[in-house]
């Protein structure tokens, strides 16, 4: 009889990391620059990122670009349909301080008033190189033990 | 217990919701209320992308109000600041110098093949050819980095203002256009065979959605839209603004009036601002790109109206001045509002479930200039 | 050639509405027409059949220190390639204007984010139910007593 060889288990944690699945919400202009990540040049495939369709699939919740009154409480509502472990990241610098519509009646200020955010990136919108390099310090993070909400 | 009798048969309905999650709905929110596969009727809900814009702007002197119009539409932002800054030089009656004009040509037409090329990879993903997506928006990069070159900005340009253009175009500026130019010629071929003559884009556009030229009028199409239904409207031949009068714009009419149509029209428009882009390099004049215009300058009390020909139709600024440095009021027309809000509910009645997504990006809606 | 086709939508029109017509003015190509606000649905028919089949725009102006709204019609002709606007005025306490929905099925739209944002009543619409906002308890937006930097002030910045 011939013996089995059993292939060593990969840590939860990396694997993980490896296939961090985004959320398909096209939310405002910042998520233009993730076009170019989505597409071949810069191509987030590669990593295991893949934007998938519903909520019970996801991992990431990526809030690109302003939030009006009248999205955030979707957006809220999506983010409570995540399973856990989920993490969230929020692009360029309207969910951070409302960015350029500071003085707009209609848009949200702080989106971490709704939900707690992980990571955040700078940029109005952040160029590829910048989330890039969200992605890495994400991938670092999860790997090295952060275990989300 | 069912019977095979129809009167006897109750029809029931169901409300299913597209949006404003959905891999195909943009942020745009509709409830569609459907029989089995049939749809009934459509109900939109949009302002999710709400501003305010408008109001923004009285707040705002005319130079800072720039950086705001370049936003209204995010995919296609070189049309919204031309919009913007013709308007604005228009009631102070001054004019761009003709270098200035011809280089703001140039790069609204590059801004078109970008929103096109970007239409490709989204309408693709809408009914699942994926590769398409992949594909246009790795060629995508091409035109983003001449923007870049040029104007210093990916995204968001901020390259025209009041008076002119803010840099000049260089030699190796035009010999890099040139290339992308001969690159994206080449794309299109594969684009031809991945998306535009694949029987299975054929199958699910041809014959779906179909809009009549009365329609088309009485509910406010322009663009690609109108065309593809038969009408030969295009601003910038009806009326010529910055460098149009001095080249030759071919304007890309179907009759049929389907979603295969208006596709078929986008593609026209491609081949078709690359010759506009070659005529306007060939001619391009010498000279300054830029005349002096004061941070805090007053216009002189009044209203002007300006439309310009967008990628998606007929954008229009309505600009009404009292006499100081930030305008009074300001009406953006976004050619977007009329197709989502008028025309698609009106073209999904009595067409099959499936179809809703395609019938939707065959419009080329942009959400955010439909809420500003 | 082009002054003829001006002159004679001119005739046409100031024959059939002699006392509503407050001014016609020809400025860059373009038609600009005051009209009385009676007969602004009437104006609006005779141009429709007159050639201006595109409705481009409903704009709506807030003149606060002269207590009206003014509300301005966009309209283009796809056969003569001319473009016309007509303005109408109305009192800023009584907002109501009749509705070209039935001229325009396009109109329709334009009309409810005018309401929304300004409270301009159009009369005879099917539908005036908010358009962009949820839930918004203040004066319409675009009206200028509504100061967005003191609403943003007080909402998200004094207490929290």
């Amino acid at each position: 009889m011939s013996k089995v060889t059993r292939l060593p288990i990969r840590p939860k944690a990396e694997a993980a990391a490896d296939s961090l699945w985004v959320i398909n919400y096209f939310t405002a202009c910042g998520f233009l620059e993730l076009f170019s990540w989505v597409g071949s040049g810069y191509d987030m495939e590669r990593f295991g990122i893949l934007p998938v369709a519903t909520p019970r699939h996801a991992d990431v919740l990526i809030v690109a670009g302003y939030v009006t009154e009248k999205a955030v409480s979707r957006i809220k509502r999506i983010y409570d349909q995540m399973p856990s472990p989920k993490y969230v990241m929020a692009l360029g610098s309207c969910p951070m301080t409302g960015g350029m519509y500071w003085d707009s009646y209609s848009t949200i200020k702080r989106i971490d008033k709704y939900i707690p955010v992980d990571l955040w990136i700078i940029g109005c919108p952040p160029k590829p190189e910048n989330i890039g390099k969200a992605i890495v310090m994400a991938r670092e993070a999860i790997k090295g033990g952060f275990g989300g909400h | 217990m069912t019977t095979s009798n129809l009167e006897e048969r109750e029809i029931s309905f169901m409300v299913i919701p597209f949006g404003p999650q959905h891999p195909a709905s943009g942020h745009f929110h509709a409830k569609v209320k459907c029989n089995g596969e049939e749809v009934l009727d459509l109900v939109a809900y949009p302002g999710y992308l709400h501003r305010g814009l408008e109001k923004l702007m009285e707040y705002r002197t005319h130079v800072q109000n720039a950086m705001l119009a370049e936003r209204i539409c995010i995919l296609d932002p070189f049309s919204n600041d031309l919009a913007y800054v013709n308007v604005t030089e228009m009631a102070a009656g001054i004019e761009a110098p003709p270098r200035a004009k011809f280089i703001r040509s140039i790069m609204a037409e590059l801004g078109r093949i970008l929103s096109h090329v970007t239409w490709i990879g989204v309408i693709s993903s809408a009914l699942g050819l994926e590769s398409g997506t992949r594909i246009s928006w790795g060629d995508r990069e091409k035109i983003i980095r001449i923007q870049e070159m040029v104007t210093g900005g990916r995204i968001y340009p901020c390259y025209y203002v009041p008076g002119g253009v803010r840099r000049d175009l260089s030699q190796e500026h035009i010999d890099e256009i040139y290339k992308v130019l001969d690159y994206i010629e080449k794309a299109l071929k594969l684009y031809d065979d991945l998306v535009f003559y694949n029987t299975t884009f054929m199958a699910r556009m041809e014959n779906v959605g179909t809009l009549s030229k009365e329609d088309a009028i009485a509910l406010g199409a322009t663009g690609p839209n109108l065309r593809a239904s038969g009408v030969a409207t295009d601003v910038r031949i009806d009326e010529p603004y910055d460098a149009y009068p001095y080249v030759n714009v071919e304007v890309v009419t179907k009759e049929k009036g389907d979603s295969y149509a208006r596709a078929l029209c986008r593609r026209g428009e491609i081949i078709a601002s690359i010759s506009i882009i070659r005529q306007l390099l060939e001619k391009i004049p010498a000279g300054e790109f830029r005349v002096k215009w004061p941070m805090t300058k007053k216009l002189p009390a009044g209203e002007t109206y300006f439309c310009c020909e967008a990628a998606r139709g007929e954008l229009c600024f309505h600009m009404v001045s009292d006499g100081s440095d930030k305008p009074y009021r300001v009406k953006i027309r976004g050619p977007s509002f009329s197709h989502t809000l008028s025309i698609f509910p009106h073209l999904v009645r009595g067409a099959q479930l499936a179809d809703v997504p395609a019938i939707y990006w065959s419009l080329d809606p942009c959400p955010a200039d439909m809420d500003r | 050639m082009a002054t003829n086709k001006f002159e004679e939508i001119k005739s046409v029109i100031e024959s059939k509405f002699e006392d509503s017509i407050l001014g016609f003015d020809i400025k860059g190509g373009r038609i600009m027409l005051k009209v009385n606000a009676r007969a602004s649905h009437e104006v609006l028919s005779l141009l429709k059949d007159l050639g201006f089949d595109h409705l481009s725009d409903v704009t709506g102006i807030d003149y606060i220190r002269d207590g009206e709204f003014e509300i301005v019609y966009h309209l283009w002709s796809h056969a003569r390639k001319i473009r016309a606007m007509l303005k109408v005025r109305i009192s800023r306490e009584a907002p109501i204007l009749k509705s070209i929905a039935d001229l325009w099925p396009g109109a329709q739209i334009h009309e409810r984010e005018n309401y929304e944002l300004l409270g301009i009543d159009f009369e005879g619409n099917p539908d005036l139910s908010p358009l962009f906002l949820e839930n918004w308890e203040e004066i319409p937006p675009l009206r200028k007593d509504f100061d967005t930097r003191e609403f943003v002030k007080r909402k998200y910045h004094d207490d929290k």
